[in-house]
């Protein structure tokens, strides 16, 4: 929790406040030292002087390790995401290719510290071009296959889509069950609440039971 | 009747594929269905809805659309191809692309001169059919959107074509591309359709006074003026999708398919007696799916409907039917009326067919012995010995186990495949035969002889091969050619067990003979009506037993060359009412090896018995009168008792074997596995569950 907290303040935090925090501290000194009246004063001024400082800090240098953490943690993220951007684009070469093919203004010397700046750029521009099409490899896919994907899936969600009100199949056999004269056991029974595993393994066991009644019916 | 012991296989996980269109031919009364994995089945609705061919389909190929031209069948597929299929091959003839992206429907016009194909990029194209291919005539106007449905009206001139919330009547003679169109907007007519997605229009019917009626995504059946594009009545029949629409030939009576599994008919009826205007009147709801009905038909008085659930409905209509007979009882087609488990009698083993792949099984033991009835320990489990992955992307369309065990071979429509099985203990080694002689392209039957040292292969234009295997090498022994000069497919193979003989029959309903010794043609048996659907030689009497799709059952000496006194004596009797009221073929015939006077029989849900020593049944006597006779003494049994012993007790099945130590194998295919894999069906709240 203390940790949340300090992440949450941490990056606006200044001396005043470190100068705050001291002062609890050293009222929290204080008021110790009123309570126990009775104890011997083996702890001299100085002693408890030093302690209360190191103890400030410690807590002054945790906060800082905690702003340097969440720095590097941010650090690595942007570097993440960079390179997820970069795996999702084409090969240089191809990117070159659609460049090249259309008029261009004048290239920017590279330089390195110009890099993302440019890279960034460019990306808006291929955006800019494309419009309506997209980018892809004819080896990939044939065209007639992606039509046949694409064909097969608009039938497939006519059917089977949002909103067309599907029920499972051992859901039709107990509602069949539970309406016919003489009621059996459930062919499946799954609970809904239950687990993918487990509704895996009652699935198995459902199959298993059913071969040995039907040995068993002879 | 005599005590077996029996396996009881139940581990072949078979899963047929649902049913996505249909076409009948009413001139040859054949209807071709097409399933979800692309292959292609034809029934002979005179012959008792025998299926009597079946195209093996190809992974990449879904076909959604199928219609006959004449005699000539013809598909479309999701991948812009059209098809023309081989009926005497059983293979695709050619295959042509339409260029319009995936194709959703296909239409050929009453005169069969065109065809019309609806196309993914909103084209109508319309084809020319010539003798021997079809050629692209021209396009009709392009308009934006799929095209989804078609319907030519009986003159050729106009075609009705349904899309996404448009139905649009395209002028077909006109020079220019498109004369008159009209555009019945909003077909789903609903007010919330703003908030909805657009409404398909799956299907649609031009009759033939320039009605249309359409089926949507809104569950409606709607009835159009074709002339001015209007609206005449809308029939809500469901909350889901109307799939599908068919008229019946007089144009009075329409069906429709719906999601929830249900069938509406509509009839064309005055609705008072006084008036003589007649309109689509609703008329009856059948529900003979649990699953989407994705094809219908409706036929003279028959209605016709397959879907997702696979299963083929025939279902007559009870309009002008007095007495209830097998003419109008409902029958539904669940599997293929063809072998897909081979046995290897001496070994023990089977041989599961499935379309992408075969597996090998040995079977189970068990030690002891039990009264009748008891149910024996297992003491060995069924084993899974190979699982066999087919080359390529074509279906597997037919295959076959040597009587040893020793050899496995398998046939799709462009490859034959043999291997040789070595099996010792619980070691299993599989090699691929390669000096198979090359002309070996494809077979439509494959059998082993019964001492495994042949391989017959019944290919193209009713040729059998005869290759004779070795360790070393195969070769071909001898072609026999037809002897009638039929080209109609081989589609069950019979030989001897003494390998003298070899029986063949064809789709044409030929049965022939041949000598294996003299490699020459015995002799050929008189032509029966209907087709062979199971038969087989007796192993000592060299007796020739074939039952036809229509249950008659003939006995034929072989040596002799004519029917035998058995057999005389069946057909002069007459087989029992009961018996040929069954509504599955016979699909297999096995000997008993302990009694040669008894043979066994079996179809979907019964195995039979015969015992030829016995007096045969009279039309009056009781035919399941197993029970009874238990419950008589034995003097009375002996006057009761029939040729004919019924065990209904392993359903539905499969397959049946006798293996060599007397032991029956039966293969069942519980419809509740199937019922449990199929995809999801229609949720629906019912009152009080």
């Amino acid at each position: 929790m203390a940790k949340k907290q300090h992440g949450k303040t941490g990056i606006a935090m200044d001396k005043r406040k470190n100068m705050k925090i001291s002062e609890n501290i050293y009222l929290g000194v204080a008021s110790s030292e009123d309570d126990d009246d009775e104890a011997p004063e083996e702890v001299t001024f100085e002693d408890s002087k030093a302690t209360a400082l190191r103890s400030m800090k410690q807590a002054i240098d945790s906060v800082r390790r905690e702003k340097e953490l969440l720095k590097e943690k941010r650090k690595k993220r942007q570097e993440l995401f960079q390179e997820q951007k970069k795996r999702k684009l084409l090969p240089d070469n191809i990117l070159e290719e659609i460049d090249s093919t259309v008029p261009k203004k004048p290239k920017v010397s590279e330089v390195e510290g110009q890099g993302k700046e440019k890279k960034r750029r460019r990306r808006y521009k291929r955006r800019s071009l494309k419009g309506n099409c997209s980018v892809m490899r004819v080896q990939d896919q044939s065209l007639a296959n992606k039509q046949q994907q694409s064909a097969l899936k608009f039938i497939q969600s006519r059917l089977y889509g949002k909103g067309t009100k599907r029920t499972t199949a051992s859901q039709l056999l107990s509602l069949e069950n539970k309406r016919a004269l003489n009621k059996t056991a459930a062919v499946q029974f799954v609970d809904k609440q239950w687990g993918l595993e487990r509704k895996e393994k009652a699935k198995k066991f459902k199959k298993k039971w059913k071969t040995k009644q039907g040995s068993g019916r002879d | 009747m005599g005590d077996f012991k029996v396996h009881r296989v139940r581990f072949f996980d078979y899963m047929p594929s649902g049913i996505r269109c249909m076409a009948f031919n009413h001139k040859t009364h054949r209807l071709a269905l097409a399933r979800l994995d692309g292959s292609v089945e034809i029934f002979n609705f005179s012959d008792n809805f025998f299926q009597e061919k079946i195209i093996p389909g190809k992974d990449s190929q879904s076909i959604e659309a199928i219609c006959w031209v004449g005699e000539r069948l013809f598909t479309a597929s999701l991948n812009g191809g059209i098809t023309e299929h081989d009926l005497v091959n059983l293979r695709p003839k050619y295959s042509l692309d339409a260029f319009g992206g995936p194709i959703w429907t296909l239409a050929c016009n009453a005169q069969g001169t065109h065809i019309a194909v609806g196309c993914e990029d909103g084209s109508v194209k319309l084809f020319e059919v010539h003798p021997e291919n079809i050629q692209f005539e021209r396009n009709l106007d392009r308009q934006k959107g799929r095209v989804m449905s078609l319907s030519w009206h009986t003159s050729g001139a106009q075609i009705a074509a349904g899309m996404l919330d448009m139905i649009r009547v395209f002028d077909v003679k006109s020079v220019t591309s498109s004369g008159k169109s009209y555009c019945a907007q909003n077909a789903g007519g609903s007010r919330r359709r703003v908030r909805r997605r657009k409404c398909v229009v799956w299907s649609v019917v031009f009759l033939s006074d320039h009605t249309i009626v359409s089926g949507d995504s809104a569950g409606k059946v709607q009835v159009w003026d074709g002339n001015m594009g209007t609206l005449i009545k809308t029939h809500q029949i469901s909350k889901w999708d109307v799939l599908c629409l068919s008229a019946s030939q007089d144009e009075n009576s329409l069906v429709a398919g719906t999601s929830e599994g249900t069938v509406v008919q509509f009839q064309f009826l005055a609705s008072t007696l006084v008036e003589a205007e007649k309109e689509w009147v609703r008329t009856r709801t059948l529900k003979p799916h649990t699953h989407d009905v994705r094809a219908v038909l409706e036929l003279e008085q028959i209605i016709v409907s397959g879907g997702m659930d696979t299963q083929l409905v025939v279902r007559p209509l009870m309009d002008k039917v007095e007495i209830k007979s097998q003419d109008t009882a409902p029958r539904k087609i669940h599997f293929p009326h063809r072998r897909l488990v081979s046995c290897a009698e001496q070994a023990g083993l089977l041989l599961f067919q499935f379309p992408a792949h075969l597996e090998v099984w040995r079977l189970g033991e068990s030690d002891g012995h039990g009264r009748p009835g008891d149910r024996l320990l297992v003491r060995r489990k069924p084993e899974k010995l190979l699982q066999l992955k087919r080359k390529g992307e074509e279906q597997i369309s037919c295959s076959a186990l040597s009587n040893c065990g020793g050899w496995v071979a398998y046939s799709s429509v462009s490859s034959l495949r043999l291997f040789r099985l070595q099996c010792d203990n619980n070691h299993l080694s599989i090699v691929k035969i390669s000096s198979l002689p090359k002309f070996l392209s494809s077979a439509h039957q494959l059998c082993f002889s019964a001492d495994s040292s042949k391989l017959f292969v019944a290919s193209s234009n009713s040729t059998v091969h005869v290759i004779s295997l070795s360790k070393s090498e195969c070769k071909l022994v001898h072609s026999f050619k037809s002897a009638s000069g039929c080209t109609e497919p081989v589609h069950l193979l019979a030989p001897s067990a003494d390998g003298a003989w070899l029986a063949t029959a064809n789709g044409a309903c030929e049965i022939h003979i041949y000598n294996l010794h003299k490699l020459k043609p015995h002799c050929s048996l008189p032509l029966h009506r209907s087709c062979p659907s199971a038969m087989a030689i007796h192993p000592t009497t060299n007796n020739l037993v074939v039952v036809h799709a229509d249950q008659q059952i003939f006995e034929f000496s072989v040596v002799e060359g004519r029917y035998t006194d058995w057999s005389r004596k069946l057909q002069r009797v007459g087989l029992h009412p009961l018996w040929l009221q069954r509504d599955t073929p016979v699909t297999h015939v096995t000997f008993n090896l302990q009694n040669p006077a008894q043979f066994l029989l079996h179809d979907m849900y019964m195995f039979c018995l015969v015992d030829q020593s016995l007096p045969l049944p009279e039309q009056r006597d009781q035919f399941f009168n197993q029970l009874t006779l238990k419950s008589l003494s034995e003097d009375e049994r002996k006057s009761r008792i029939h040729a004919f012993k019924i065990c209904k007790r392993f359903q539905p099945l499969l397959s049946m074997f006798m293996l060599k130590d007397g032991a029956l194998v039966v293969v069942e295919r519980p419809l509740l596995d199937i019922t449990t894999q199929l995809p999801a069906p229609i949720g629906q709240k019912k009152f009080a569950t």
